[in-house]
């Protein structure tokens, strides 16, 4: 049943690739920083954005798996494991950005703050030693249980221990509502402090389905390149695939869903406060990425995902993640890119490096955690049940 | 009495079996059979090699036009036939209608599927298929499986399918037929119990829609904005010994804002004592004056207030206004007179001029006589 | 200790399949127990209350309620949004679970379902209730007048009607639809003649064919795939009419998922509190087992930390947003006049269910019941607590104004509860409370096995 052979091979080239991206990707950010650092930070929050949310997603898939005792998922489970091997290196991404934050956050100049009430109340929040520390504690509770499962996970190949299976439900159970937390400061620090004057409490779930969408689409990318490439060490079916298209249409929708209620809610209540977030959104050419976001991460991928046969073909699947990953890049520039250039949307070196170095370092990472890790989580007791899953 | 032949039905008592039986029934190139379960087994769709159902098209089309529907509704209603502004929001105002379309997708698309697989895809209602109500499908729907061949399929021989079907391991294998018509169509619908009942139904339905439309909607509550208990205008009345429904105002009833005036109609002592030109003479008031002196006063003043005017002959004429007392006359006494009229000749033209366009006609007057009299002492 | 190997047994003992079918057929077929008159006959008591409670409302006018300036909704909209809630359980556990592949869903969908279309009945009283002229009801319907005039499209009032009337079709064609196969088994095994002819025109003839199966069970997956977003729009819309607001309290984004999660919370609530009367009552115990009792008790505790995440999430952004009538608004509620339902509202909703983290309390039955009894007030005490508190204290001090409610206020709140109990025990007694063809498909040897020895799921 299980290919041994293929247990702790991934091919070299998606490593080479990974490598590539990122040491081009570090280079392209280094020089915009150099041209313009003010364009640079900006592209750096994006980057910290799509990585975070990718590695994090990740992890939450695989703690969802645990605690709802799925079996479908068992035989995949690794790739999303190994996705979340980004975590650790968050903070890295983040340090530039710490030392950088007058240049970013317009909350930092408090000499604004005199004319502005609001912006008065938030000071005990929005302070930059507070936010240091948020940063860390966010980054390191992540890293925790990061470690903790994934390490469980690891030692029940060795052990199949179902001791371990119980732990890790345990685990998940504590890290899901934690995640929902954490991930929510993550997104009102990073994001809607931008806008400091700007608050919306759906916010943080804006950014988890936005986060399960990505995840889950590099995810498949991962699983099923390798699965076609027969380079898996078990059997992926079609019904696998099915259940992962289920989830790539559910969570866009599931976004769209999210997404409108704020825009909404807000055109309508039309208040001065929750309107400065939408109207340099609405107008110009920001207008025409806000249009197209919601067409990529949307329309399009719910027209072309919602047969049966669509979410079980994998060059589809294939197709649409990719399309997802550029539609979730797509919605971290529309949330960033319109504070540091409200009148027009801006295209230049920083958006550029953002997407290689993202791609760059999740390839790589996911690449580096492959290597000398089984592919398929061998003692895992709900494998085999897995295996034979079907819809 | 020869009943025509249905099909052979076969009974299994295990899952296991009946899919093995499907399978083999398949690879004899048996076409129309069916098989029976009481819950749908995996894998006998693919036994059977039936082709996958394509009914989630008539979702997406109309769930889709539900949706466009909607929004063209909404857009049409609130944009073309009754334009009105709600809450400040713009005519089309698409995030309002967006969780209108949803429902109206989500609405359309379930209603139609359901009407589409039960009238078109599976042909229910229907009760008089040779297997309903048979023995075969009492067991079925309680705990076993089966499996049908219809006779019209070309390979089916009666005595070869049976051993078949018989080699498979069923239970129990027997024919089914259908049921002989006892009766025709035209002796169902002249029943006389049918009769009775659509003659019942039509007269209940058509009673009660117009009982509904004609003598319900017009009594209370319904009709409590037709008859309210108000009085309407130029209605008799039964209360009042004038009949008049409308009642005159009660004697010195002031109406908004106007102000009595203070004098009596012949007292234009007080009235120059007391009354005052409020008005400056801009060029606004001026330009009013002159033309309601012209419109009102020059028909018998004529258009310099020295009497000659279009009605001469017809009217008592009056006097110049230009006379050494009247040019010292204060504007109380002016206003007075077009207020009340002059010693019954002149009549009162307070209903026709405003009060502060009375003022502005003195003031034009005022001119006037300036104009024919520069050094004469003319009253301010 | 678990085994993970063995997937969990969904029906206890491996019962036959005619079993079943006697024990899930045994209420509708033999004649009630005294047990069952004495119930039916307290729901219709507090039925009955009710229905004089609605007599009095039209009769005199609202004036009978508690209502006032600035109070204008009250109680009726706390219920309407209530029993909408409640109802939302049923099509998660019908309609989600079945998109997840979670078989053991089956035991319970019926009744669930059942009562979703019970409590959107119940619901669906109260906007025609508050009305002052009720009798003008269809004006909210879009269709040509003398008047010219065409509906508010852009109220969320108006968003309800589409939502809760699409809600309530769909469901009902849903249940109707997993309905037909049990109905024709019904018809089968009934000798009563009247019986026979009923359930012979309800089940259309199904015949239990697998080609008729084939496209069922298509169309089964897609309305459990229209009944999922369904349930999503029909909240989020219930909460749109809070939210469009620019009231402090209600005028807030998280407003959509907290109603979608808070009503599953309090519809998981109902549910467990019916479904363990049910098992025990009619002996149902084999089939809706602890494994299902245990999930449930999981699934309410993952909506409940939802809940929690939004009343965290709430105060903090009121402060963070500077807003002085915000963060009043915040205060308010926990230190004024409503200050102790507030309080046991976060006890019900956040505290309690904290229990559920322990295995013993989730399987065990009494307690269970106690938890979803109390899930059941707080989650009623939450919509009255964001309503009340955000109208009596809104921008103008002048305009402010306690509320408190009437008796009949509380009679049509009673008569609510009595319609529902009293649709549910006729309901136990009329239909199978088990989808019969279904829980036949996931007993232990319901299908072919791909390999010998290998259970299927």
């Amino acid at each position: 049943m299980i290919d041994t052979q293929k247990l702790k091979s991934i091919p070299a080239s998606y490593s080479r690739l990974g490598w590539t991206l990122l040491i081009l990707g570090v280079l392209l950010t280094v020089i915009s920083f150099v041209i313009n650092p003010k364009h640079a930070s900006f592209g750096l929050i994006m980057t910290l954005t799509f990585v975070a949310t990718v590695g994090i997603g990740a992890l939450f898939w695989v703690g969802i798996e645990y605690v709802s005792s799925a079996v479908w998922s068992t035989p995949m489970r690794r790739p999303f494991e190994f996705i979340s091997g980004v975590i650790p290196f968050l903070i890295i991404l983040a340090v530039p950005l710490l030392f950088n934050m007058t240049t970013i956050f317009e909350w930092t100049h408090r000499a604004l703050f005199k004319d502005d009430p609001a912006l008065l109340v938030k000071a005990p929040y929005l302070n930059i030693p507070f936010f240091i520390v948020r940063t860390i504690v966010v980054f390191l509770v992540w890293w925790l249980f990061y470690y903790l499962i994934i390490r469980n996970s690891r030692t029940q190949d060795s052990t199949r221990d179902q001791g371990l299976t119980t732990k890790n439900i345990k685990l998940s159970a504590g890290f899901i509502p934690v995640f929902g937390i954490t991930l929510t400061i993550f997104s009102i620090d990073w994001l809607m402090s931008l806008t400091p004057d700007w608050y919306s409490t759906i916010f943080g779930v804006y950014l988890f389905t936005g986060a399960a969408v990505a995840s889950m689409a590099f995810a498949t990318i991962v699983i099923v390149k390798l699965n076609e490439k027969n380079l898996f060490p078990v059997k992926i079916t079609p019904d696998h695939y099915y259940n992962l298209g289920t989830f790539l249409f559910a969570f866009s929708n599931f976004w769209a869903y999210i997404g409108f209620s704020q825009f909404m809610l807000q055109w309508y209540g039309n208040l001065r406060d929750e309107t400065v977030w939408y109207i340099p959104r609405i107008h110009g050419s920001w207008a025409v990425v806000s249009i197209t976001l919601v067409f990529m991460q949307f329309v399009i991928p719910f027209f072309f995902l919602i047969t049966k046969p669509a979410k079980m073909d994998p060059r589809r699947l294939v197709f649409i993640s990719i399309w997802l990953l550029a539609a979730h890049a797509l919605d971290i520039y529309w949330m960033v890119m319109p504070v540091y250039n409200p009148d027009h949307a801006v295209f230049a070196l920083s958006e550029v490096a953002f997407m290689i170095l993202s791609v760059g370092i999740l390839l790589s990472v996911f690449s580096f955690k492959a290597k000398g890790n089984n592919m398929v989580p061998i003692g895992d007791p709900k494998l085999q049940r897995g295996l034979e899953f079907h819809i | 009495m020869s009943e025509r032949l249905y099909g052979i039905t076969a009974l299994f008592d295990s899952p296991e079996k009946v899919l093995a039986a499907a399978k083999a029934a398949t690879k004899e190139g048996y076409k129309d059979f069916d098989s029976y379960t009481p819950y749908p087994i995996h894998g006998l769709d693919n036994a059977m090699k039936l082709k996958r159902t394509y009914i989630g098209i008539v979702t997406l089309i109309i769930g889709m036009t539900g949706v466009i529907s909607l929004v063209t509704f909404t857009w049409w209603a609130n944009s073309v036939d009754f334009p009105m502004v709600t809450g400040g929001k713009p005519f089309f105002a698409w995030p309002s209608y967006v969780p209108l379309m949803f429902e109206m997708g989500v609405l359309f698309g379930a209603v139609s599927t359901v009407i589409a697989l039960l009238a078109i895809w599976l042909g229910l209602p229907r009760n008089s298929h040779p297997l309903h109500d048979s023995e075969f499908i009492k067991k079925i729907s309680d705990d076993r499986f089966g499996i049908c061949i219809e006779a019209k399929d070309p390979k089916f021989d009666q005595k070869r399918t049976e051993s078949f079907l018989r080699t498979l391991g069923a239970e129990k294998v027997e024919p089914a037929y259908y049921e002989v018509q006892s009766f025709t169509l035209k002796q169902l619908v002249l029943d006389p119990k049918f009769i009775i009942s659509i003659i019942v139904v039509a007269a209940v339905s058509s009673g009660t829609v117009y009982w509904g439309l004609n003598k319900m909607l017009l009594i209370r509550p319904w009709s409590s904005l037709n008859d309210q208990e108000k009085v309407l205008p130029e209605t008799r009345s039964e209360f009042y010994p004038d009949g008049f429904a409308m009642r005159p105002p009660v004697e010195g009833t002031v109406a908004r804002s106007q102000m009595p005036y203070e004098f009596t109609e012949n007292d234009l002592v007080s009235a120059e004592k007391y009354l005052k030109n409020p008005l400056l003479p801009t060029p606004h008031v001026m330009q009013l004056g002159q033309r309601d002196f012209n419109t009102y006063c020059s028909p018998c003043h004529g258009y310099f207030a020295d009497g000659d005017s279009r009605l001469q002959g017809q009217f008592p004429n009056p006097p110049s206004l230009h006379t050494d007392s009247l040019l010292i006359a204060p504007d109380g006494l002016y206003y007075g007179v077009i207020t009340n009229g002059f010693q019954g000749i002149m009549p009162s033209y307070a209903r026709q001029i405003p009060r502060d366009e009375r003022w502005a006609i003195v003031w034009y007057l005022r001119a006037l006589q300036k104009s024919e009299h520069p050094e004469a002492s003319v009253a301010k | 200790m678990i085994d993970y190997t063995k997937a969990p047994p969904l029906v206890e003992g491996n019962p036959t399949l005619t079993h079943l079918d006697d024990d899930i057929a045994k209420p509708m077929e033999h004649r009630p127990s005294a047990k069952y008159f004495i119930a039916l006959a307290i729901t219709l008591a507090m039925l009955t209350f009710g229905i004089i409670a609605v007599g009095y409302t039209f009769y005199y006018g609202i004036g009978m309620w508690g209502n006032n300036i600035p109070v204008g909704w009250a109680f009726a909209i706390t219920n309407f949004v209530f029993w909408i809630g409640i109802g939302h359980a049923g099509t998660l556990i019908s309609a989600i679970l079945f998109l997840f592949r979670q078989r053991w869903r089956t035991a319970i969908a019926r009744t669930a379902e059942a009562m979703t279309i019970f409590a959107v009945m119940c619901a669906g009283l109260f906007p025609v209730l508050h009305l002052g002229r009720p009798w003008f009801m269809a004006f909210i319907i879009p269709i040509p007048n003398q008047h010219g005039l065409w509906i508010n499209f852009n109220s969320p009032l108006v968003w309800d009607v589409f939502a809760v009337s699409t809600y309530f079709t769909v469901s009902l064609m849903f249940w109707y639809i997993g309905l037909i196969p049990d109905l024709a088994t019904m018809r089968d095994r009934t000798t009563n003649k009247i019986k026979k002819t009923i359930y012979s025109i309800l089940s259309l003839g199904w015949r239990f064919s697998n080609r008729h199966w084939q496209h069922y069970e298509k169309v089964y997956v897609i309305l459990a795939g229209l009944a999922t977003p369904l349930v999503f729009s029909v909240h989020s819309i219930v909460s749109f009419d809070f939210a469009v607001s620019i009231l402090p309290g209600w005028h807030t984004t998280i407003f959509p998922p907290y109603f979608v999660a808070g009503a599953i919370f309090s519809g998981f609530g109902m549910v467990l509190t019916v479904l363990i009367i049910v098992r025990k009552v009619f002996n149902l115990e084999y089939i809706i087992t602890k494994d299902h009792l245990d999930r449930m008790a999981k699934v309410t505790l993952l909506v409940s930390m939802m809940v929690a995440y939004a009343y965290l999430l709430e105060p903090f952004i009121a402060w963070y947003s500077g807003d002085p009538v915000d963060w009043y608004l915040v205060i308010q509620r926990a230190t004024g006049h409503y200050a102790l339902g507030f309080w046991i509202m976060t006890t019900c909703n956040v505290f309690v269910p904290q229990l559920l983290w322990f295995k013993k309390i989730r399987r065990c039955v009494p307690v269970l019941f106690v938890i979803s009894l109390l899930i059941n007030v707080g989650m009623w005490l939450e919509r009255y607590i964001i309503i009340v508190t955000s109208l009596v204290r809104d921008f103008t001090p002048a305009a402010w104004h306690l509320y408190s409610p009437t008796w009949v206020d509380f009679g049509i709140l009673t008569g609510s509860f009595g319609l529902f109990f009293t649709l549910v025990l006729l309901f136990s007694r009329t239909l199978p409370v088990i989808s019969m063809s279904e829980v036949k498909g996931v007993t232990e040897s319901a299908h072919p096995a791909h390999q010998a020895g290998v259970s299927h799921e």
